[in-house]
């Protein structure tokens, strides 16, 4: 039973880390209107510019992470400013989008290979000894990550509902033609939303490759689907129900990890993706009046 | 010379296999609009059952697991690996075909092909985990008494017989009601579902039509090679199949042959037989496996209907007459 609450601590963990990366795709989802295969290489790589950044550069962790995340968002600007506008520009059908993102994730993890090679790293910081706090028992490092978590989903949250950014996201997420002809300028709000997906991403990939402790150019590729799980539990597009996916999916991982095996962590992961699209493929929190 | 003839045929039996691979994603993305982002996987469900049914038995003793290994011939080993695809296919296609919108299907068949590679991988009883099946003698090559490179030059004819039944196969559903059928749903499936037809059905069937045309070429790879492992079905090989189909241009057999071609094999095979880097042994692969990604993208955005575009059919002239015949399933080229 010990072993099980316990088990749950570690799914806090997970599902922090998992909400940060389910907001990203699930946020970009909603305003573009089409899924980024290649979210999962944006993880990888801002693990690794924070590796290089840190290691390399012997920048302060924080600092380096926090450049990272900026670097991020950059890249994801260029790449949907060059490569994926073009596409939406001349209104190429769906299923274009889905081959140019899931061509550019081989390209991406393939640069990535090349620039960092086939090896592990690892960051230079301490893992530091398990605190324990009532039932559950945490590193320094993963009770970070969780309060870095809990203030970006606050940070999100207070975007989406307060700024003038945010209701315009929320506008386009709802219709864009709607939202254009009330004077909202779609084409920055969309580059917008990328930079904010970039720097998530890159978040969550900072947090994902400091909990597993040491990561290669492989890691992270079954981490996706446990994303499109969380994303698609959620209720697609909707990053309020991304963060109950994530924190749902989080729990369950980690807890059948004790109860069954370690290995088929994924797999369940996939199973609950499974039944959701089966028995409630709008998602738990569906919205009004549209399938 | 002795060692360019049987390059050049090793790469002959790479195009070959490829073209039916290439045919297989057609059937399930060119003519019925599936997107089957883990087509690898049912080459590799074909390889594998081929394989254990040409086997003999593996046991726990000499380090080799799996199941079944029945000794069979090689041909009833091919037909059991088509059938084992096909059988994928459709418990796939359950999972991913549904009303939703085609994402839901990309990310489903792609999740399906992970947990899979996961399981084949982790779970050595099946099919010997990572290190995956080995010691196949070469078919047929005993009983003809043939060498490593005339077993090389058996199998262009022997995979040269099965590709062209498979154009035949794949040709016969293109102009088939079938296939007439499966491009309406791919064009629109309201339009197609308000004539009356089971869209749903319809897609499996593509699904799994497509996925036995992987088992046979997989089954084929198995024959040659001799060995099949978790490492050379990665996701990256469904890129070359998708590559090939994408750059010869879908929904006609004959781009599907060209692409092949210039991705499969030009691309993609050819340059195995780079000498590695010894500095960085990893870049070549590294490299091509860019290109792959790079091309796919660039073809779409320069030329998306690929280098040979689908003919439309016109099944009447316009404006309708009367007395006007109907216009046997004209072609004319898109504009």
């Amino acid at each position: 039973m010990g072993l099980i609450i316990q088990s749950v601590g570690f799914g806090l963990v997970t599902a922090s880390v998992l909400a940060v990366a389910a907001v990203g795709l699930t946020l970009q989802f909603g305003v573009t209107n089409y899924i980024n295969f290649a979210y999962g290489t944006y993880l990888l790589l801002g693990g690794y510019l924070t590796w290089t950044l840190s290691a390399k550069a012997h920048l302060n962790f924080i600092v380096a992470a926090l450049l990272a995340c900026l670097l991020m968002g950059a890249i994801a600007v260029v790449i949907a400013r060059t490569v994926m506008q073009h596409f939406v520009s001349r209104q190429a059908p769906l299923f274009y989008l889905l081959i140019v993102t899931f061509g550019l994730s081989l390209v991406i993890s393939n640069v990535i290979e090349a620039i960092w090679g086939p090896g592990f790293q690892t960051y230079n910081i301490a893992v530091g000894s398990p605190l324990n706090l009532g039932p559950f028992s945490l590193t320094p490092n993963q009770l970070i990550i969780m309060g870095v978590a809990v203030a970006a989903m606050l940070a999100i949250h207070l975007m989406l509902t307060r700024t003038v950014l945010g209701k315009a996201m929320r506008a386009m997420s709802d219709n864009k033609d709607l939202a254009q002809v009330s004077g909202i300028n779609t084409d920055q709000i969309t580059m917008v939303t990328w930079f904010v997906t970039g720097c998530l991403a890159g978040l969550a990939g900072v947090a994902l490759t400091v909990t597993t402790v040491s990561f290669g150019p492989a890691s992270g590729s079954n981490f996706l689907f446990v994303i499109f799980a969380a994303v698609i539990l959620g209720g697609i597009g909707k990053p309020y129900g991304a963060m109950l996916g994530a924190l749902i999916l989080g729990i369950i991982t980690e807890v059948s990890a004790v109860l069954v095996s370690a290995a088929y962590k994924d797999d369940i992961a996939f199973v609950a993706l499974i039944v959701v699209l089966l028995l409630r493929p709008q998602g738990l929190i569906a919205s009004r009046g549209r399938a | 010379m002795d060692l360019i003839l049987p390059y050049l045929a090793t790469l002959v039996v790479f195009f070959f296999i490829y073209n039916i691979f290439t045919w297989g994603l057609n059937i399930q993305f060119g003519y019925a609009g599936v997107l089957d982002f883990t087509f690898i996987t049912f080459v590799a469900c074909g390889a594998y059952f081929a394989g254990v049914f040409a086997l003999g038995p593996g046991s726990q003793q000499n380090g080799f697991e799996w199941i079944l290994g029945l000794n069979l011939p090689f041909p009833i080993a091919l037909l059991a690996g088509a059938l084992a695809a096909g059988v994928l296919g459709i418990l796939i296609g359950l999972i991913a075909i549904n009303r939703l919108r085609s994402d839901y299907m990309a990310i489903v068949t792609l999740a399906t092909g992970t947990v899979i590679y996961g399981l084949v991988s982790n779970f050595t009883p099946l099919f010997d985990g990572f290190d995956g099946l080995a010691g196949l003698s070469p078919p047929f090559a005993q009983a003809l008494g043939l060498n490593s490179n005339q077993f090389t030059y058996l199998w262009v004819v022997v995979s040269g017989v099965v590709m062209v039944i498979c154009w035949f196969i794949a040709q016969r559903i293109l102009t088939s009601p079938l296939g007439r059928t499966m491009r309406a749903i791919r064009e629109d499936q309201d339009a197609a579902e308000t004539f009356g037809k089971d869209t749903i059905r319809v897609r499996l069937i593509a699904m799994s039509m497509g996925a036995v045309l992987a088992g046979v070429g997989g089954a084929l790879l198995m024959g040659f090679i001799g060995a099949f492992s978790p490492a050379g079905w990665t996701s990256g090989e469904t890129f070359v199949v998708w590559a090939a189909l994408i750059v010869g241009g879908r929904g006609n057999n004959w781009g599907a042959v060209v692409g092949s071609f210039v991705v499969a094999v030009l691309i993609n095979e050819a340059t195995r037989y780079i000498p590695p880097v010894t500095a960085d042994p990893t870049l070549i692969p590294t490299v091509r496996n860019m290109l792959i990604g790079a091309t796919l993208i660039l073809v779409l955005w320069v030329r998306p209907q690929g280098i040979i575009p689908e003919t439309r059919r016109r099944f009447f002239q316009l404006p309708l007459r009367p007395g006007s015949p109907p216009v046997q399933e004209a072609e004319s080229a898109r504009g």
